[in-house]
C-alpha cells in the first residue's frame, strides 16, 4: 500500500513537472529580420571592409517582475513593453556610439512574487551574479523602495516604471529615475474636469489601504478642498477585500455623488462590479489602475462610465509636433508605430503599463546615446540633464537631493469607458480638453 | 562542565549555523550573503516558533505578529527618533515580549484549534491597527531615509552589517532553544505538550509556564523584524504582518522536526534554500510555486516526523547529537 502510494505521488509529481515545463512560451515578435549577428557582419563587410570589426557590447538589463501575486497583470504588461523595445533595438543591430561601439541589450529577470521578502536578494543577485549593467524597478512602490537600496549601494541606475509613490524618491537616493507621473498628481486632472462638470459634487474617497493608493487618495484631498468640493467619506479597505457590499453601502450612506478611489487590478474590478450590482446612483466613478487594463471591459455593463487616470493612451499619444511646439527634443517611435508593433507581437492593444515598460528602455537608450558611453556615471549625468519627449510624454527628472529622480514633466490623461457607435465598450479620453476624444459621460447611466 | 554531554545537541546546530554564516565571508560574494541572510532569518524565526510549537505543542498561525509588531516599534525609533539599530532592536525585542506576555495571559487559556484561530485573529487585528495608526504612517508605512545608513558607513556597509547581526541573532535563538529544551522549564513545556492536565497534577504551573514560553518565542522575532525592515528600507502593514509567512514557518518546523533544536534549522534551510533555488533557476523560475508545493506535499506525506525525526529513527546511535 505504502509502495503504491509512493509510486502514485511520484507519477503525479513528474507529470506536474512535464505539464508545467510544456506551458506555452510568451508570444514573441515575428522573426522576420535576419539574425542580429548576420546583420552586423553584413554591415561591417559592406561599409568598412578594411577596418577592424566594431566592438560590440551587450548590456544586461536586470529586473524582477511579478509573475505571481497580486501585481501579476500589470507587471507582465510592463515586461512585455520592455521586451518589445529590447527586441526592436537588437533586431535593428543595436545602436552605435561615436567610438564605434555597438550597443545591444539582454534581459535577466526573476519572479519577485509581488513580495518584498526576496526583492533585495534578487536584485543583489542580478548585480553580482548576472552582472546587470542597468536596472528596471519592480512593479509597485513598496518593492521599488526595497530594491532601490541595493541599486544605491552598488551605484546602479534604476529606471522606475510602476512605482508612482512620491516617498520612494525622497530617501536621499541618487540612482532612481521615475517615468510615471508621481502619485500625488494622479487625480488632479480628474478634479479639474469635475470642477467644470459639477462644482457641487460630494466626493467619497475609497481606496485600497496600501502605500500607492493611500498616497494618491490622501494626496488629492487638499486639492479637492481647495477647489470647493465637499469630501463626505474617506475610507481605506484591505487589499484582500472580496466583498465590497458593506463599503458600497457606506458610500451610499454618505450621500456622495462622485467616487474617487480604487487601488490595483483585482480590487478595482471587484469594486466596479459591486457598484454596478448595488446601483447606488453615483454620477461619476473613478478607479485607479484597473480600468486602464484591456481586460476591464470583461466586466460588461459594470465597466460603463468608469474612469481612470492613464499615464498614456493611444488616442492622446504625444507627437513630434507637440515636442517641437514646446521646444523639447523628440525621440523614439510614434505612438501608432509602437502600438502596431505591440499588437503584432502580443495580439493585444497596449495599455499604459506596456507603454511605460517600453519607454523605460527607450529613455535608457537615449541616455546612453546622449552620454555617448555605457559608463554608469556618464549615463546618470545624462539622465539628470534629460528633457525629452517620447510618444509616452515628457520626461524630466528632479535632480535635487530632496527628491532625486521624481518625474516632473510627464502629464496624465483621464480616460473613461463609454459605448461606441456599435454599442461596444471603448476607452475614450475625456480630459484634459485639449487632448479629449469624447465628452465625459456625466452622470453615468443608472439601471 | 561535567554535564557537557547534555550540550552535545547544541554542537551540530551551532556548527551548521556558524559554518553557514562564514560561507559568504569566505566566498566574498554579496549575492551569497543575501541568500544566506534570507535563510538565517528563517532559521531564527522558525527556532523561536519551535519553543511554542515544538516544545509546548501550541500551534500558532500568527507568530509573525511579533516580527511585525517589534519591527514597527523598533524602526519607528530608528527612523523617527534617530536611535541606533542596536537600541531599536532592543526596543523591538522587548516590545514584542511585552505583547506576547499580555496576549499570553489572555489567549493561552485556549487550547488546540481555538488557540490557533485566536492567533490568526490577533495577526489580522494588529495589521488593521497599524493600518490606522498615523504615528506609524498608516497604510503608507515608514520609508527609511538613506541618511540613516551614513552612521554605519553607507548603505553597502549597513547591509553587510545587517548580515552579521542576523547571524548573531540566529545563534542566540539556537542557544535559547537549546537552553529551554535542556532545562527544568523546558521539561515542564514538554509535559504540557504531552498532557497539560497531567502536567498540572505533577506540579507544573501551566498558565505561567506557557506564557513565559510565548514571551521567549516572541523576543527574537521582534528583533529580527527591526533588522529586516532596517535593511529593507521601508515597512508597510501588509509587509509586516504577512499571514502566509506564519504558515511557512510552521512548514519549516514540521519539515525539519518539531521539538528539536536542529529541526528548524534543517527545515528553514531546506524550505528557503529550495525556494531560493527554484526562483532563480532558468528551468523552474516560472513554475517555482507549483514545484515547491508538490515537493512539500511529498515530504510531508513520506517523512511526517520531519528530517530530524527520520534521522533519529534511522540512526539511533546519533540520537544524542541529533536533538
Amino acid at each position: 500500500m505504502k509502495r503504491s502510494f509512493a509510486v502514485l505521488f511520484s507519477l503525479i509529481f513528474v507529470l506536474t513537472l512535464i505539464l508545467s515545463a510544456c506551458q506555452p512560451a510568451p508570444a514573441e515578435a515575428p522573426a522576420e529580420e535576419p539574425a542580429v549577428e548576420e546583420v552586423m557582419e553584413e554591415e561591417a563587410v559592406a561599409e568598412e571592409p578594411a577596418e577592424e570589426m566594431a566592438e560590440e557590447v551587450t548590456l544586461v538589463i536586470g529586473f524582477t517582475s511579478s509573475i505571481t501575486g497580486k501585481q501579476e497583470v500589470s507587471s507582465k504588461r510592463q515586461v512585455n513593453g520592455l521586451t518589445l523595445w529590447m527586441d526592436q533595438v537588437n533586431e535593428a543591430g543595436g545602436f552605435t556610439l561615436s567610438d564605434g561601439t555597438v550597443v545591444k541589450f539582454a534581459a535577466q529577470t526573476y519572479d519577485d512574487e509581488s513580495n518584498t521578502e526576496r526583492v533585495q536578494e534578487l536584485y543583489t543577485r542580478l548585480i553580482a551574479e548576472d552582472n546587470a549593467d542597468f536596472l528596471i524597478s519592480p512593479y509597485s512602490s513598496g518593492l521599488t523602495s526595497a530594491a532601490s537600496i541595493v541599486a544605491e549601494q552598488n551605484g546602479k541606475i534604476m529606471i522606475t516604471t510602476g512605482a508612482a509613490d512620491d516617498d520612494a524618491y525622497k530617501t536621499g537616493n541618487t540612482s532612481l529615475f521615475q517615468l510615471y507621473t508621481p502619485g500625488s498628481l494622479y487625480m488632479s486632472s480628474t478634479v479639474d474636469m469635475l470642477k467644470e462638470l459639477d462644482p457641487d459634487a460630494k466626493v467619497a474617497i475609497v481606496y485600497e489601504a496600501v502605500k500607492f493608493a493611500t498616497g494618491v487618495a490622501q494626496g488629492i484631498v487638499p486639492y479637492l478642498e481647495a477647489n470647493g468640493f465637499e469630501v463626505v467619506l474617506e475610507e481605506g479597505y484591505d487589499t484582500d477585500t472580496a466583498d465590497f457590499g458593506p463599503i458600497v453601502n457606506k458610500i451610499a450612506g454618505s450621500g456622495a455623488t462622485v467616487l474617487l478611489g480604487g487601488g490595483h487590478y483585482p480590487d478595482g474590478t471587484a469594486l466596479a462590479r459591486a457598484l454596478y450590482e448595488r446601483n447606488i446612483g453615483l454620477k461619476f466613478a473613478y478607479l485607479l489602475v484597473a480600468p486602464a487594463d484591456t481586460k476591464f471591459p470583461e466586466l460588461g455593463d459594470a465597466a460603463l462610465g468608469i474612469a481612470v487616470s492613464s499615464q498614456w493612451e493611444l488616442a492622446a499619444t504625444h507627437t513630434e509636433a507637440e515636442a517641437g511646439n514646446m521646444g523639447v527634443e523628440w525621440f523614439g517611435p510614434t505612438g501608432e508605430e509602437f502600438a502596431s508593433a505591440y499588437e503584432a507581437a502580443y495580439g493585444d492593444p497596449p495599455t499604459y503599463h506596456v507603454a511605460g515598460g517600453y519607454t523605460a528602455g527607450l529613455v535608457l537608450q537615449k541616455a546612453i546615446m546622449d552620454a555617448d558611453s555605457v559608463d554608469t556615471d556618464a549615463v546618470k549625468a545624462a539622465l539628470n540633464a534629460m528633457n525629452l519627449m517620447t510618444f509616452f510624454g515628457g520626461t524630466q527628472f528632479d535632480s535635487s537631493e530632496e527628491a532625486h529622480g521624481l518625474q516632473t514633466a510627464h502629464k496624465m490623461v483621464v480616460a473613461q469607458w463609454q459605448l461606441n457607435a456599435d454599442g461596444e465598450l471603448e476607452r475614450v479620453i475625456v480630459a484634459p480638453a485639449d487632448v479629449a476624444t469624447a465628452d465625459p459621460l456625466y452622470p453615468i447611466p443608472t439601471r | 562542565m561535567k554535564n557537557w554531554r547534555n550540550h552535545l545537541g547544541l554542537l551540530l546546530p551551532m556548527l551548521v549555523v556558524i559554518g553557514f554564516s562564514l560561507w559568504p565571508v569566505i566566498t566574498g560574494n554579496i549575492s551569497t550573503r543575501e541568500s544566506a541572510f534570507t535563510i538565517l532569518k528563517a532559521i531564527a524565526l522558525a527556532s523561536s516558533l519551535n519553543i511554542l510549537l515544538g516544545y509546548t505543542g501550541y500551534v500558532s498561525f500568527g507568530h509573525i505578529v511579533f516580527y511585525g509588531f517589534g519591527g514597527y516599534i523598533g524602526l519607528y525609533f530608528v527612523n523617527q527618533q534617530d536611535w541606533s539599530i542596536w537600541a531599536g532592536m532592543l526596543v523591538g525585542g522587548i516590545s514584542a515580549g511585552i505583547l506576547a506576555f499580555l496576549l499570553g495571559k489572555a489567549i493561552l487559556r485556549l487550547r488546540g484549534a481555538y488557540f490557533a484561530l485566536a492567533t490568526i485573529g490577533i495577526n489580522e487585528a494588529m495589521k488593521a491597527l497599524f493600518n490606522n495608526l498615523d504615528l506609524f504612517g498608516g497604510p503608507i508605512g515608514m520609508v527609511l531615509n538613506f541618511s540613516v545608513y551614513k552612521a554605519y558607513g553607507g548603505a553597502a556597509k549597513a547591509l553587510g552589517m545587517a548580515f552579521y547581526i542576523m547571524a548573531g541573532l540566529t545563534i542566540i535563538a539556537l542557544i535559547i532553544s537549546h537552553l529551554v529544551r535542556t532545562s527544568k522549564f523546558g521539561l515542564g513545556l514538554l509535559a504540557i505538550r504531552e498532557d497539560e492536565d497531567a502536567a498540572e497534577v505533577m506540579g507544573v504551573v501551566a498558565p505561567d509556564t506557557k506564557t513565559w514560553a510565548y514571551v521567549l518565542s516572541a523576543i527574537i522575532p521582534g528583533m529580527v523584524g527591526v533588522l529586516f525592515f532596517f535593511k529593507n528600507g521601508n515597512v508597510e502593514p501588509h509587509v509586516a504582518f504577512p499571514l502566509h509567512s506564519s504558515i511557512e514557518l510552521l512548514v519549516m518546523v514540521m519539515l525539519g522536526g518539531q521539538g528539536t533544536v536542529l529541526g528548524p534549522i534543517l527545515g528553514a534551510f531546506a524550505y528557503q534554500g529550495m525556494r531560493g533555488y527554484f526562483v532563480t533557476s532558468e528551468f523552474f523560475k516560472d513554475i517555482q510555486l507549483s514545484v515547491s508545493g508538490v515537493l512539500l506535499l511529498l515530504i510531508v506525506l513520506f517523512i511526517p516526523a520531519g528530517a530530524v525525526g527520520w534521522l533519529r529513527q534511522k540512526f539511533p546511535t546519533l540520537r544524542r547529537v541529533l536533538q
